[in-house]
Parts: C-alpha cells; structure tokens; sequence
C-alpha cells in the first residue's frame, strides 16, 4: 500500500438534527499536500476539527502512522505530531511574533519568561520556513495578513511535527498576500511536510495539491490526483449528486 | 469533577456563613434589647403620671417628660381608643445604624401602642427609584398610613401622589419632602414630622464656640451635596461659626456621609491647618471617623461634634474624644408618628408641621444621659 | 523600533497623566500652604493605599477581558468576618487569615461561576457584588463593628516608615506585581484570557485555572484593602467599600488599560490612583465642594480614554 501519515474512515458527528459529518473517510500520503474542497456546510471544518482534538466525533476511526484511535483531545492531537493553524489564525493580537509562536509553551529561566531565548528561537523557526517578519517585537496585529499566517504556522511547526492541518489558509487574504502564504506551504513540502488544506478555492487548490479530496452532505465523495483532474471535472463533482460516488 | 469542585465551594461558603453568624449575636442583642425596656414604662400621656424608671436617669427622665410634655402640645392627646390600623413605614436604609435603630423603635412604639406596622428600605441601599418602589407597592397594599422618610426630596413624589389616590395617608417623618414639587404633582401630606437640620448645626456651632473663647479655625465636614440633612445641618453650623467673633470657617467639605472620606479628609485639613480647633461633622458615622484621624495624628484638643448619638459617639464622648452630639429620642419619635397615624385614622386634621424637640449631648451630660433612647 | 521607544508609546497615557500629576502638584504647592509638606504627602499616600490595591487587581481583572465588580462587598464581608472574629476573641492573626481566605474564596466563587457557565463577568461579579453585600448586612444587621483588638490596629495602621502600613503594603503589592504581571506565563496567560482565551485554549492552557485565579487576585487584594480600611477606621461596616470597585476602574481605564482586555498598564494605573488622589487631597485643603471633584475626575477619565482609543486606532492594534 502506499505510505499514509494520515486515514480518516467513516467518521460521524451530529449536532442535533444536523449530520455534519456522515460517515467520511479520506487519507493523506506522506509528504502531500493534499486539499480538501467542498461546498460551505459540507462538513469541513468539522473534520478539520475532529482531527486537531477541538472536538470529539460520534463514531470512526482516525488512524496516524500506525496507531489508530476513537477521537483525540487537544493534547493527543499535538503528541500525535499533527499541528493545526486555525482558520482565524488564534493569535493573540496584543502580543508579539515571537509570544505568539510560544503561546502556552513559552521558555522560561526560573519563573520567569526568558524573552531573549524566545526571540532568538522563534527567529530561527520563521527563517526556516521562509518567512520574513522585519520586526518580532510588533504585535501581531499590526502585521499583514501573510506575515500573520507565517507566525501561525511558525507556532505550529515550533515542535517538529508529522503533518499540518490549514483551515482555510488564505480565506481572508488579498492575491498578493495569499501568494505569499501558499509560497511558505510550497516550501514546507520541499521539506517534507505533510499537509491537509481545506479551501474552497478550486483554483487555489488546483495550484498546490498533489491529492484533491471533495467533500458534500458529510461525506468524501471522491479523491483524484490533481494530475488527472480539471477545474471544471472537481466543480462539477462538488456540485453532483450524491449517487455519483468515486473511490 | 467541575460540579464537585463547585459543591464544595458552596459547602465551605455555607459553613464559613455559619461561623460568622454565630459571633454576630454579641453585638446585635444590646440593640434590639434596649428600646424595648424603657418603652414598657414610658405612656405618651401626662408625664408626671410616670414613675422613675431604673434604667433612666434623672436627666433623662426631665428631658422625656420635657419632650412627651412639648409633643402633648403639639399632638393633642393620644385617643383613648382607636379602630385597628395598618402603618407602613418606608425609611431610608437599614444600614446606618441610625436607620436601623429607628425601625427597631418602630416595631417596639407598634408592639406597645397596638398598632400593626411593617418597616421597608428600598431593595438597593441608598438609590432613590428602588425606594420609591417600594412605596409604589406600599401603596396598593392594605394600609391605612404610611410613614414615609425619602433620600431626597423628590423621588417618593409618585408614590405619596398614589398614596393619595388611594386614600392612605401620608406622613413625612425626618428628611422633608419638597412639597411645592408634591403639590404640583397633586399631592399632598396629611402630616409631616421632622426634626430642624439648620438648628441641629445651629446648637452644636453654639456650643463650639462656648467652649472657644479665644476663637480659632474651624471646619464643617458635610453629608451628600444635595440631601436636606446635610444641606440643612451645613447652613446652621455654618451661618453660625460665620458670623462669630475670632472665628474663621476654613472649610466645609463633603463627604457623602462615608467615613473614610471624612478620615482622609480630617488628615488633609489638620495637615493644612494645623491649627484647627473645631469639626462640626453632620453625623456621627463621619464624626467617629474625624475623631480616628485625630487620634491618628496623635492631636489631641479638637472639638468634634456629631449628630444622631450612636452607640459609638455616645462612647467617644463619654471618654472625651468627641465633644458632643445632637441627639433626640428615636423612641419617642417613632412613637409620635404613630400617634399622629393613629389620630389620622381617626379623622384627626394636623394643620402644621410638628417639630422634634432637639438635645445636645456633650462631655458634660452624656454620664447622665442613662437610658437615653 | 527600539524597546524604549515601543514602551514610550505603549505607556504614552501614563506618561501623559505624569505630566498632569506634575502640573497639579506645581500648582497645589502654590495655591496652598500644606500641600508639598511631609506630612501631606504622606497624607495622599495613606489615604490612596487600598486604593491601589483594589485597582492594581482591577487591572488584571481588566486586562484578562473580565471585571470585578463584586471587590467593595467582598472588602466589606471579608472585613465584617474578621472583626467578628476578633469579638469572638481569635487571635488577630487568625481573624487576618479568615478574611484572606474569605476574600480569596469568594474570588473563587466569582471565577468559578464565570468559567463554568461562560455568563460575562460584568453580569456575575454585578449579581455577587450585590450577594456579598447582603451577606454583610444580615451579618451585621447595619451596625458597625468598633472597637477592635489594637495589635490588629498596629498592623492595619501602625507605623511603619513614618507612614501607615498599608503604603508599604501597597508598594509590596504593586512591586511583587511588576515581575508577575510582566513577566511569568501567568501573567502573559492572563492578559491572553482577554487577548483570545480561544487561541490560548488551543495552545493546551488550562483557561479555566487562570480565569479563576485572577480572581481570587482581586478577592485576595480586595480583602488586604478590606484589612487597612478597618484598622484605619477602627470600624467594620456594612457598606465599606461601597462603590470602591468604581473608582478602581475609573483609575484603570484612565491609566490606559483598555476595557477589552490583552494587554494592561500597571504604571498607568499607579499614576492615576495617585492623580485622582491629588485631586481629591488638593480640593479638600483649598476646601472646595466635592461637585468639582466628580466633574474634575470625570473630564479626565473622558480626555485620558479618548487619547488611549486615537492612539490606538492609529497603531491599528486589533
């Protein structure tokens, strides 16, 4: 078989009377970059928050490496190796870049916070994945959008990690800036980084992935090699029905 | 696990609630005690009828018999009998002690006179709107008078109109209702009891300035800008010490009848002027405070006046570190707006205000002063 | 940006009441004759010692995106316990460390009942503000507690550098607070908890932990203030504190702590406590009625949060 970082089967998550999640199943190679696109209310953010332990699902499995497991909490989720960068960043805006990317793990000498060596760190991280903040003392919420998503996913890339979750990595963003941000996930597969995106950005999507995933009504109903799709085949897909099942 | 943790708290919140219950009755007991002994041999009706009672000295005995004979005056005699009756009474808070031993005297002057009364503060300490729901509510309930002493002189206005509306009558006791403001809401007062501010501040200046022959620097220490206690204490004093040879009113400062404004106040201005030799303080919540902040500053010779006579000013003057407080008989005040409830009921028309007789209670008479209630 | 320059601008409201505060003093010490006396500075200190202490925890309140509005009632039940304490013949030291715990337990309480049922802090500190209150009340049936054991006096009031105790115990509090505030991951957590509580929560920090422990912070501090203002007044009273919580905010907001929380100014809140206390000793010595003193602080508060909310909306923080 080939070689999985990540496999998610017939996951389900009710809330109520709303089925967001069916029973879906989908599953990530090591080293891809791999998208999933769907229309809003397809069950997206909810699978994205099932795997980073934001949330406990009905029933399914989510098998990491070799190991397979019922539902993760937050905590799991982070020993597992898989790192998220949420859709609305979770930055604090008030701190810095270098407070952010520590945020609940920061380095201290004695009781205090040893700002120097955080500094220090977090400047090696970005430079490693090839982001360029000009000043780390400015707080996050005065930088641009791109640098923002940088310092998002300089946190979550801090511990070495097996694979990335992106919520929707460039929802917000200007062309230029999401230009930037899709350069540093570029980058980050070069390496070695797995990566799950969810977009609904076919175009995006289409520029990036090694593997496309379509999601409707809380299932995966199909997934194709972005080499042997179009635009239009996956807009049609995400549109069918539901009978016209792939996989 | 949260629930536990929260059980637990409410456990250690209840049980730290009955630890601290138990050392309150100390306290508490001399005060609900206290008006009810002399109350049992005191009758409103001639005064030479009343023995002396053990727990009241000479003095106080000539200044009830001087009082019950100046209300007689005033009032008329009390019926000899009265149709049942329901008296409400709307004060202003039950937090200062002054308010609280009124409602005390209250329920006492109704046990013994055989008159039903209830008193009430509004829900929120201190804010004019909640008490004036009370009265509101007051009103439509079954009452045949109520006795109402408002925070100001406008925010019972609707509820003494309502009153009217619904045939209660309406008693003023204490702090005055504006009654151009009522009238021209249409409503109106069948009696009014109260003290007179002006001449509490006017006897405490006097005395001040008896025992300050050579004169010197003096200060008023004012309630809340605005309440007519305050405003009517501060104009006595004021227009008294003013007007004295050799003295000068450095000050006359507001503190919102809270002590420790008045502490702070009381260090700021000896440290101005460190000559002071006078406080008058419109009650003794900020007196006893003045007093604190002298001893605080080890200066020691500055008369300090208060009016209400607590306990506690009671105690300071007994030692010397306050020099005198205006007072006058909870006891026989409460029990005189119930006469007055009673003889409204009645049919009785009052055509004027009735005025309190007024004492002074200083270094000089608080040791005879047993009993004073 | 240099990290003087950041600090200048980030502290630029403190800076700017400084200035007021030195224009005040330079015009008191003309206007009257007592005012730059030893002795009426110190005056000022002792009479804004709890002050600070009720607002240097209102700030960290503040700056976790909560409010404390219960401190005045847990002040005055805190105190109310102790004094009862007292005339039930406890040790001083024992009747101190009730009201400690008191004060932190209904802290606890407050936090607890804001995690768990996610209510705003303004709506439950307003509701145990009010519970605390009545407890004081039945406790007390309105009479003052007086009287109290002089070696609790001593340490409530007495003497310690020439001034009363609480000033040093203002300035311990203040100082211990810088490095904690400043400078430990509860204090970052804290100011997070007003920043985004959701990020800090995704890092894996216990949020409940810290929401709950900043106020036991301020019912903690509540109850120390609740410790000098019975010593100072011999008294404890059912309505001590009253409205205090409010003019622990006013100096916070004033000191350039904004009201949605993240980030938070210890120095600014230091200065303002002291302008207002300026203001409060300068009209009382040149005797003039406290209806200035509400205008003079109300004008202020409005001119120092304006001039926060224009710098920050320039610096686009947010």
């Amino acid at each position: 078989m080939e070689d999985l970082i990540l496999r998610v089967t017939d996951i389900r998550k009710d809330y109520g009377h709303i089925q967001a999640l069916q029973g879906a199943s989908l599953s990530v190679k090591r080293g891809s970059i791999t998208a999933v696109v769907g229309d809003n209310g397809s069950g997206k953010s909810t699978l994205i928050k099932i795997l980073s332990g934001n949330i406990k699902p009905d029933g399914g499995s989510i098998q990491v490496g070799q190991e397979s497991y019922g539902s993760l909490s937050i905590k799991n989720a982070m020993e597992l190796g898989i790192r998220t960068v949420y859709q609305d960043l979770s930055l604090d805006n008030y701190k810095n870049s270098f407070e952010n990317i520590f945020l609940g793990a920061e380095l201290t000498r004695g009781p205090f916070l040893d700002r120097r060596a955080m500094k220090e760190e977090a400047g090696a991280i970005l430079e490693r994945i090839n982001v360029a903040i000009p000043d780390l003392e400015e707080p996050v919420g005065n930088l641009s959008g791109g640098q923002r998503q940088g310092v998002a996913i300089a946190r979550a890339l801090r511990t070495p990690g097996k694979i990335l979750l992106l919520d929707e990595p460039t929802a917000a963003m200007g062309i230029h800036e999401s230009h930037s941000a899709m350069n540093i996930l570029r980058s980050l597969k070069e390496q070695g980084m797995s990566q799950l995106i969810i977009s609904h950005n076919i175009h995006q999507v289409f520029d990036i992935a090694d593997y496309i995933w379509v999601m409707r009504l809380g299932r995966c109903i199909a997934g194709v090699a972005t080499a042997d799709t179009t635009p239009q085949q996956l807009q049609e897909l995400i549109l069918s029905r539901e009978n016209q099942e792939v996989q | 696990m949260k629930k536990i943790m929260a059980f637990a708290l409410a456990l250690v919140m209840a049980m730290s609630m009955a630890a601290c219950a138990k050392p309150a009755e100390a306290p508490v007991a001399p005060v609900e005690e206290a008006p009810v002994a002399p109350a049992e041999e005191a009758p409103v009706a001639p005064a030479e009828e009343a023995p002396a009672a053990p727990a009241v000295s000479a003095t106080v005995q000539k200044l009830y018999d001087e009082f019950d004979a100046a209300m007689a005056e005033q009032l008329g005699a009390m019926p000899e009998s009265f149709a049942e009756l329901k008296v409400g009474a709307v004060v202003i808070s039950l937090t200062n002690p002054f308010w609280a031993n009124m409602k005390d005297c209250y329920e006492a002057a109704g046990a013994e006179m055989g008159v039903a009364i209830d008193v009430q503060t509004g829900t929120t300490e201190g804010d004019t709107a909640s008490q004036l729901d009370v009265l509101m509510t007051m009103a439509d309930m079954d009452y045949d008078v109520i006795i109402v002493s408002p925070i100001d002189g406008t925010n019972l206005i609707p509820g003494i109109v309502k009153c009217n509306e619904n045939g209660v009558k309406v008693i003023n006791l204490g702090p005055g209702v504006d009654t151009a403001a009522l009238e021209e809401a249409g409503g109106h007062l069948d009696a009014k009891i109260t003290v007179d501010f002006a001449e509490q501040g006017e006897t405490c200046a006097n005395d001040m300035i008896a025992r300050l022959p050579e004169g010197g620097q003096v200060a008023i220490i004012s309630g809340l800008a605005g309440a007519g206690q305050s405003e009517g204490r501060t104009a006595g004093a004021k227009e008294v010490l003013e007007a004295a040879e050799g003295f000068e009113l450095v000050a006359v400062q507001n503190c919102d009848w809270d002590a420790t404004l008045a502490y702070d106040a009381a260090k700021a201005l000896i440290t101005e002027y460190p000559e002071l030799k006078g406080v008058f303080c419109c009650n003794d919540t900020m007196a006893l405070a003045v007093k604190e902040a002298m001893a605080a500053e080890g200066k020691e010779g500055v008369l300090i006046y208060g009016v209400d006579l607590t306990d506690d000013a009671r105690a300071a003057i007994s030692e010397g570190t306050m020099t005198g407080s205006m007072s006058y008989s909870s006891q026989r005040y409460t029990k005189a707006a119930l006469q007055m409830a009673v003889m409204l009921n009645e049919g009785h028309v009052f055509e004027s205000f009735v005025y309190l007789p007024l004492t002074l209670v200083h270094v000089d008479n608080v040791n005879d002063m047993e009993g004073w209630k | 940006m240099s990290s003087f320059k950041r600090w200048c601008v980030k502290q630029s409201t403190a800076l700017l009441l400084i200035l007021v505060c030195l224009l005040m003093m330079a015009f008191l010490s003309v206007e009257t004759r007592s005012f730059f006396s030893v002795k009426n500075v110190v005056n000022i200190l002792e009479a804004n010692s709890y002050r600070l202490i009720l607002a240097v925890g209102m700030m960290c309140a503040i700056a976790s995106g909560a409010i404390d509005l219960s401190m005045g009632s847990i002040l005055s039940f805190s105190a109310i316990c102790m004094a009862k304490a007292m005339k039930a013949e406890w040790s001083v030291a024992g009747s101190i460390m009730l009201s400690l715990a008191l004060g932190m337990l209904m802290g606890a309480v407050n936090g607890s009942v804001i995690h768990l049922t996610r209510i705003n802090a303004f709506i439950i500190t307003l509701a145990t503000s009010m519970l605390y209150r009545g407890l004081s009340l039945i406790a007390t049936q309105g009479i003052p507690i007086t009287k109290l054991p002089q070696l609790f006096r001593e340490i409530g009031c007495g003497d310690i550098f020439g001034m009363e105790s609480g000033v040093t115990m203002a300035i311990v509090i203040t100082v211990l607070l810088i490095p904690l505030f400043y400078h430990t991951k509860w204090g970052s957590y804290v100011m997070s908890l007003g920043g985004n509580p959701e990020a800090l929560k995704r890092s894996g920090v216990p949020i409940g932990l810290y929401r709950v422990s900043v106020f036991v912070l301020t019912g903690l501090l509540s109850a120390v203030a609740g410790i000098i203002v019975t010593a100072r007044l011999n008294s404890a009273e059912a309505n001590a504190g009253l409205s205090m919580e409010m003019d622990a905010i006013c100096a916070v907001v004033m000191g350039g702590t904004a009201m949605r929380g993240g980030s938070g100014s210890l120095l600014g809140t230091v200065v303002a406590v002291f302008l207002m206390g300026l203001i409060r000793n300068g009209l009382t010595i040149m005797s003039v009625s406290s209806y200035y003193q509400q205008f003079i602080t109300g004008a202020m508060m409005l001119c120092a949060v304006i001039i926060a909310e224009m710098r920050e909306r320039r610096t686009r923080i947010g």
